[in-house]
């Protein structure tokens, strides 16, 4: 199929100052380049923030009493929490479901107190969803079959002055009212690098939790999925598996802090973002305007031979289209080979922030992977062809306006 | 709106009456045409002479739509352009009008086929524009020209296609401004005799001016302008057809 003659005209137009149409598909490949990179740290920035949140014992889901979202009392039980644990595991693309238990309790040893939220964990699932477990400094991580064992942060151990193999005093209040106590063993020291996290941590199983306080069952269960962008669609389905009297709340919801700290950053990128395709646009503007300007007598001439203004604005958009799908193939090729070498090797952040940072109680490694995916095809051209569209306006404008007399006499 | 050549022999196809056209050059104002009357008829073929400066071009510009007069009435194809808008003006030029300028202006990055070609595209011809246009080429003797670009061309066969491109919707009425000023003497006839073809075979009306004794020479009626007014209109004998249309007046076998 031939295109059609105006098309044709658009299309070597492109191609007549070639130096020029590089310099601007150039131009725009480096800003849509930009702009891809940019927008693959913040993609890859909120995968490490979702991580972190989820890896750090929250969860993507956390399905927890219906009072506590209110109460957020560590005292409160699922009203059945092994229903609750079948339905969570039922579900398609969970990765982890886990239960746990809290009680606010204080450490003790010899003259040394610590008050701190004690966690009862499953010993073989907690790893999965809790990567400190992972930072064991010194030591072991707890494990099947352990009964007083537990593992505490490196800050905790350090304001006690305990080493492995001693044995700490945990107090709290149990089911009837009475304050209880119970020896732990420690077993392990985790070190995550931040005192702020480690001086919250002290890990036993959750059957030494229910022994001490005598609440039977799970405070909540965590769920972590293969895909977080996966929780909002799956949610709706477990609240309607849920026993009566519990609930589902996201990663989100526990973390608001969090959620508000990622739509900031998303924020600056999107600005960053724009202001890049600003300076893009108006280069673009720039050298379209050029273009039609050394043209003005052609457009003269094929307006006296009756072509309409809107015509020739659309010659105008069709040449920018084809400088768009220029500059968005090479913004890809500029950006796509940055976010790809990034996406693999990471953007290592330690180096100015000094090793990992803490945030709203999580904690965060600085080392970002950009997503790298197909939407590097997509933003791309929508960029750059969104860019040079709106860049082409006022050359096509003008264009149109173009007076055939005035052209021509001027020519001649 | 129809712009094919078929108007019936001697319908007017230009009429002015008093026309002016005043510019404004910075406080002044400078009159270009100053009340002209002129009846140009279907199938004329009239030469517009006179000095640099007398209005010709300016004249050209009112009847081609390209502006509009300042003062008195001129209807071209029916159509009064004082008050046409400028989409208006746009569609009659488009339909009814053939242009050919002094310098060509071909449109560089096309071929000799392709600018031919737009201009039934524009016009909103269907898939048989190709065709269409390569007949005109043929018709006109530039059939193997019909790839090269305006670059590949010298200047007589860059106005001839041109000449192509002005024809090729068959308008009534084709306005040449100084047609041969940019060529020389041979390719200059040869531009005239076909423009006088095409007037004669397609009961096209053409409109030109020139500077170009030998080209005045062309012209079944010659309008000279001086100071922007019309100081002569005077009709010469039409040639004999064979001048014009090879084959045509003579015996069958005759040299």
């Amino acid at each position: 199929m031939r295109l059609p003659v105006a098309t044709r005209y658009a299309l070597r137009s492109v191609r007549r100052n070639t130096r020029r149409t590089a310099l601007s598909v150039l131009g725009i490949g480096i800003g849509v380049g930009l702009a891809l990179f940019v927008d693959g740290i913040n993609r890859g920035r909120a995968e490490l923030f979702v991580r972190a949140t989820a890896l750090s014992g929250t969860g993507h889901l956390r399905i927890v009493p219906r009072e506590w979202r209110v109460r957020r009392d560590p005292d409160l039980r699922l009203a059945d929490g092994a229903a609750d644990l079948q339905a969570a595991r039922a579900l398609p693309g969970v990765a982890v479901a886990t239960p746990r238990a809290r009680v606010q309790a204080l450490l003790a040893m010899g003259t040394h107190v610590v008050p701190l939220e004690l966690l009862g964990v499953d010993p073989a699932l907690e790893p999965a969803v809790w990567r400190f477990a992972r930072h064991v400094e010194r030591g072991r991580y707890l494990e099947p079959g352990d009964r007083d064992a537990g593992v505490i942060g490196r800050a905790v151990a350090e304001r006690l002055g305990a080493d492995l193999g001693d044995e700490v005093l945990a107090s709290a209040v149990a089911k009837n009212g009475e304050i209880v106590g119970a020896m732990i063993r420690v077993v392990g020291i985790v070190s995550t690098g931040s005192d702020e996290v480690d001086a919250g941590i002290c890990q036993v199983p959750i059957a030494a939790l229910e022994r001490l306080t005598g609440r039977a069952g799970p405070g909540e269960i965590a769920v972590t999925f293969a895909d977080w962008r996966t929780v909002e669609a799956e949610r709706a389905g477990l609240v309607k598996a849920l026993a009566p009297g519990d609930e589902v709340m996201t990663w989100k919801e526990l973390t608001p802090d969090f959620e508000g700290h990622m739509r900031q950053d998303t924020a600056a990128s999107r600005i960053v973002t724009a202001i890049i395709i600003l300076i893009v646009l108006l280069g673009v503007t720039s050298a379209q305007l050029a273009a039609v300007l050394e043209r003005r007598r052609e457009f003269a001439v094929l307006g006296a031979l009756g072509m309409s203004g809107r015509r020739m604005a659309g010659l105008v958009i069709q040449e920018a289209v084809a400088l768009g799908l220029g500059g968005g193939l090479a913004g890809l090729a500029i950006g796509g080979s940055v976010v790809w070498h990034f996406a693999r090797a990471g953007l290592d952040f330690r180096r100015v922030m000094g090793g990992s940072y803490a945030f709203a109680g999580l904690l965060i490694d600085p080392v970002i992977y950009p997503e790298f995916g197909a939407w590097l095809l997509v933003e791309a051209l929508s960029i750059a062809l969104l860019a040079t569209l709106l860049a082409s306006l006022y050359p096509a404008r003008f264009a149109s306006r173009t007076d055939p007399a005035v052209a021509l006499r001027v020519a001649q | 709106m129809s712009g094919r050549a078929a108007l019936a022999p001697g319908a007017p196809v230009i009429e002015a009456r008093g026309v002016t056209k005043v510019f404004a050059e910075g406080p002044q104002l400078v009159p270009a045409l100053r009340g002209i009357d002129l009846t140009v008829r279907a199938g004329e073929f009239l030469a517009l002479v006179g000095p640099s400066g007398s209005g010709k071009t300016t004249l050209l510009n009112l009847i081609g739509a390209l502006d509009r007069p300042t003062a008195g009435e001129l209807t071209v194809l029916g159509r009064p352009i004082g008050t046409l808008s400028r989409a208006e003006r746009a569609t009659l030029r488009l339909h009814a009008l053939g242009f050919v300028f002094q310098a060509y202006n071909l449109v560089p990055v096309l071929t000799a086929l392709e600018n031919v070609e737009f201009v039934l595209e524009l016009q909103g011809a269907g898939g048989e524009r190709r065709a269409r246009a390569l007949e005109v080429l043929r018709e006109l003797e530039l059939a193997d020209l019909a790839q090269r670009r305006p670059a590949e061309m010298s200047g007589g066969q860059q106005q001839r296609v041109a000449v192509a491109r002005a024809v090729a919707a068959r308008p009534a009425l084709v306005l040449a401004d100084e047609p041969t000023a940019n060529l020389d003497g041979e390719n200059a006839e040869i531009l005239m005799h076909l423009m006088r073809r095409l007037c004669a075979a397609h009961g096209m009306t053409f409109v030109f001016s020139t500077h170009d004794p030998r080209v005045v020479a062309h012209a079944q009626r010659v309008v000279t302008l001086l100071d922007g007014r019309v100081a002569r209109d005077e009709a010469r004998p039409p040639e004999p057809a064979h001048e014009i249309m090879p084959g045509a007046g003579r015996a069958p076998g005759g040299a």
